[in-house]
């Protein structure tokens, strides 16, 4: 026993070192699972505030920015109500609810891009909403506090954004290369499908996190391998990430009843 | 002032300049800077080891959480900290023990470099490497690693020679 001591005494730094690594990579690892809730995130209560104090205090330097943008995006959505007024079947009508939320930490120059907005869950934010801003999609809520949360941005290796071109149902998925933050990566279209420069994608129905027909980007360069039978297909986003500062967490109202029913064919 | 109170102002100062600042100064995604860990590298060499492992932890995961980057530079903060002796023995005679404190004034400016850029490149390589968790990113990775470290490294000279000669300034 007293071997046993001394033994553990004499290597006690690596074993100290060892265990700190432990935990370390425990915690990236516990981070590729999505459901699981994480402590450690942007979203906790203290540096939420820290970070959102900063936030405020630099606000004010794009205040004229933000209300151009707004009175810009206020003319466009009342000439949406207008046409959607006639469009919109009463069924899906208020099936989405857009809360809006304020981004008080910004990132897209990592491998892994996350930003947290000051709403959580008592504003009825829930893990796996959608978030986009007018232009297109930012990405998927993941944390989730009393008063913040945090999302996985489209500039992140963990994002899968299920995807549609307007002009045909060809559906694939975009992902992110980590090299450029206006561009991405769709996957998944087959060769025999058409595509030209300039085509514009959005958001499909397949999944309840963004309902459909949200813009994504325009393809910006593609290329057909002979060897492959995908095209490689180069998005320009359209949200500039560079430069949000307001988003639209989108709730889908029907989504329990979506998903229990898809469930069912499970059993 | 007294030492340990210099060190706990030390590591806020860092926190706050990475996280308010650094983090958001985002040019490229190449050129990412760490500076926090010169609070590791500037920790007395008498420092049971322990103890200064333990001190990594607590500045990697404080980063880590307004980072959003779960783990990361908890792992390499701790990696860092792990491997300072050595590093610290190849500069010095006795392994650092004969050193009150570590700055460029009691190592010189060539031996404080080799100190600060070994150590540099270790924790940035692991770190940017944790982050793309895979190997098929292997020379993109490579290069956001060196340059970040090149950057890095730069802006912990400065703010060493600056904290090094307070009358200068």
């Amino acid at each position: 026993m007293r071997n046993l001591f001394a033994f553990l005494f004499r290597y006690h730094v690596f074993f100290v070192f060892i265990l700190l690594e432990i935990i370390a990579v425990g915690m990236l690892i516990q981070s590729h699972y999505y459901q699981a809730s994480r402590f450690a995130s942007s979203s906790n209560a203290w540096s939420g505030q820290i970070l959102e104090h900063f936030r405020n205090s630099t606000d004010y330097f794009s205040l004229k920015k933000m209300n151009h943008l707004l009175a810009e995006e206020n003319a466009l959505l009342k000439n949406r109500i207008q046409k959607s007024a006639m469009q919109i079947s009463p069924v899906k009508k208020g099936q989405y609810e857009y809360i809006s939320a304020k981004i008080i930490k910004n990132s897209y120059n990592k491998r892994n891009n996350y930003l947290t907005i000051n709403k959580g869950s008592m504003h009825g934010i829930e893990n796996g909403m959608g978030v986009c801003i007018n232009d297109g999609v930012v990405g998927i809520v993941r944390d989730v506090t009393k008063h913040y949360a945090t999302v996985m941005s489209v500039l992140n290796k963990n994002t899968v954004i299920s995807t549609r071109f307007a002009k045909s149902n060809h559906f694939g998925e975009l992902l992110w290369d980590g090299k450029s933050h206006y561009f991405a990566q769709l996957h998944s279209i087959e060769k025999y499908v058409d595509v030209s420069v300039g085509d514009s994608l959005i958001t499909n129905s397949f999944s309840s996190i963004f309902p459909e027909g949200i813009t994504l980007g325009t393809v910006n360069r593609f290329q057909r391998d002979e060897t492959e039978n995908f095209y490689t297909i180069e998005v320009d986003l359209s949200v500039n990430f560079g430069n949000i500062d307001y988003v639209y967490v989108i709730k889908d109202m029907l989504k329990e009843e979506r998903l229990e029913l898809e469930s069912k064919q499970n059993e | 002032m007294n030492k340990g109170f210099q060190h706990i102002v030390r590591f806020i100062i860092l926190i706050a300049v990475q996280v308010l600042i650094f983090n958001n100064v985002q040019i490229s995604g190449y050129l990412n800077p760490y500076v926090y860990i010169l609070f590791i590298m500037l920790l007395p060499p008498k420092l049971p080891k322990a103890l200064v492992l333990i001190l990594a932890f607590v500045m990697g995961f404080t980063i880590d959480i307004f980072a959003d980057s779960y783990g990361i530079h908890t792992a390499a903060s701790v990696l860092l900290a792990y491997i300072r002796p050595s590093i610290l023995s190849l500069v010095s005679v006795k392994g650092g023990e004969d050193l009150e404190d570590i700055s460029i004034k009691q190592l010189n400016f060539g031996r404080f470099f080799t100190y600060s850029g070994i150590l540099c490149l270790i924790h940035h390589f692991t770190l940017f490497y944790l982050e793309a968790f895979r190997l098929n990113e292997f020379f993109d990775t490579f290069t956001r690693a060196l340059f970040s470290t090149a950057i890095s490294l730069l802006l912990i000279l400065m703010i060493e020679s600056l904290r090094s000669n307070p009358q200068k300034r």
